[in-house]
């Protein structure tokens, strides 16, 4: 039905995109998820510890937030909005395996991603910063994470992980702890 | 959280990190988390105790430097994305049900009274965003059908808003996308249009580097 538009939707701001996605759109919808699509992969992966499963948190964000982007009010705020999304979906993640490891009695999933020979291979110090983080406990790793790069509150992580915020405060106070100890090691 | 102070090995020295719990030595009784605290508020108001301790210092430099490779490792993983082809994209919105945003049905007058013909007003809105973005300069964004659609006959007044590229006359845009939309309204459907209101919401430059 639609014809291609004269200016390119492309070149629109995120608002319009929003906007018109919100409308049903699904031309406009098609440019978020290109423009957004890589950092949110990249921010699940995060998250997440691994890529595995970081293509379907992003396709069950994006489904949501196909669904409710009526109720956006703000169109101009979407790339948060979206990014939230696919953080709680993230999370989501991490508690079913938290659940199952409790059923199984096992430990979490190990990360996959990154390589363990942190001292020898480092190319950059953000490789260093990612094997490092690799390393920490899963529910520091998981604490940093999400306060640090997904951007929660103290009590949003409480509240998402299921924990005392005091928990939260201490696995993030150790988490710094051990990051900062290799920011030194590395100068 | 345990608060001992005995002496821990530097993790340069054992090439593992130490997850204890204890503070880095040579902090003069302050912690990291405190010291974490002290940017956020970016120390202010100012502590002597802080500010005069050489190993305060260190550990807030290295706080900062955490902080800084905190936001490039993101834009790190980003490019280092494999590139997301069609497929990926398509994969994507093939999950997305188009029946969403639907909305009401408009009934359209057809010969036989027995059938009963409707668009939706999706379908709708649709039509006056591909009439609107057909003229040029202009893209157009949200649209609004307000009145009883569902009711033939009944008036209804199209609300929409529209970005135009810089450089392209507002009043001339507006006019033009409001006879664009009238003249597709009119042809496909038997809306009783009280009203067409435009409103440019935004003037912009084009986006430089398109989905960057």
């Amino acid at each position: 039905m639609a014809e291609h538009p004269v200016v390119s939707l492309d070149e629109a701001e995120d608002a319009t995109l929003a906007d018109r996605a919100a409308d049903g759109d699904m031309r406009s919808f098609e440019v978020l998820v290109r423009r957004y699509g890589p950092l949110m992969r990249a921010t699940a992966t995060r998250i997440l510890g691994g890529s595995a499963e970081s293509d379907d948190v992003v396709q069950d964000a994006f489904v949501v937030a196909w669904q409710q982007l009526d109720r956006l009010d703000d169109g101009a705020a979407v790339r948060g909005w979206i990014m939230r999304i696919v953080s709680n979906k993230s999370v989501d993640r991490l508690r079913a395996r938290r659940e199952h490891a409790d059923i199984d009695d096992h430990d979490p999933v190990a990360p996959v991603d990154h390589s363990p020979d942190r001292v020898a291979e480092t190319r950059s110090q953000e490789e260093a910063l990612s094997s490092a983080l690799s390393e920490l406990p899963e529910p520091q790793r998981q604490c940093w994470v999400l306060k640090e790069i997904a951007g929660y509150s103290y009590e949003e992580i409480a509240e998402q992980l299921d924990l005392p915020t005091s928990t939260v405060r201490g696995l993030l106070a150790r988490a710094r702890k051990a990051l900062t100890r290799e920011m030194e090691a590395w100068r | 959280m345990k608060r001992s102070k005995k002496p821990i090995t530097p993790a340069s020295a054992t090439g593992a990190a130490d997850y204890s719990g204890d503070e880095p030595e040579g902090l003069d009784g302050h912690t990291i988390e405190e010291l974490n605290d002290y940017l956020d508020d970016d120390r202010t108001p100012a502590r002597e105790s802080i500010d005069n301790s050489p190993g305060c210092q260190i550990a807030l430099a290295a706080l900062e430097r955490l902080r800084g490779l905190t936001l490039t490792l993101l834009d790190r993983d980003v490019l280092a994305e494999p590139a997301r082809d069609d497929t990926w994209v398509s994969s994507i919105l093939e999950n997305l049900s188009r029946e969403v945003h639907a909305g009401r049905d408009i009934p359209i007058r057809h010969d036989d009274t027995a059938a009963r013909l409707t668009i939706t007003e999706g379908a709708v809105r649709g039509l006056i965003r591909s009439a609107g973005d057909g003229v040029h300069g202009v893209v157009m964004g949200r649209c609004r059908l307000e009145g009883a659609v569902t009711e033939l006959g009944e008036p209804v007044t199209v609300n929409v808003d529209a970005a135009v590229i810089w450089g392209h006359p507002l009043p001339d845009a507006a006019d033009r996308v409001r006879r664009a939309v009238q003249a597709e309204l009119r042809r496909h459907t038997e809306l009783n249009l009280a009203a067409i209101d435009v409103t440019i919401h935004d003037v912009h430059a084009p986006r430089a580097g398109g989905t960057g």
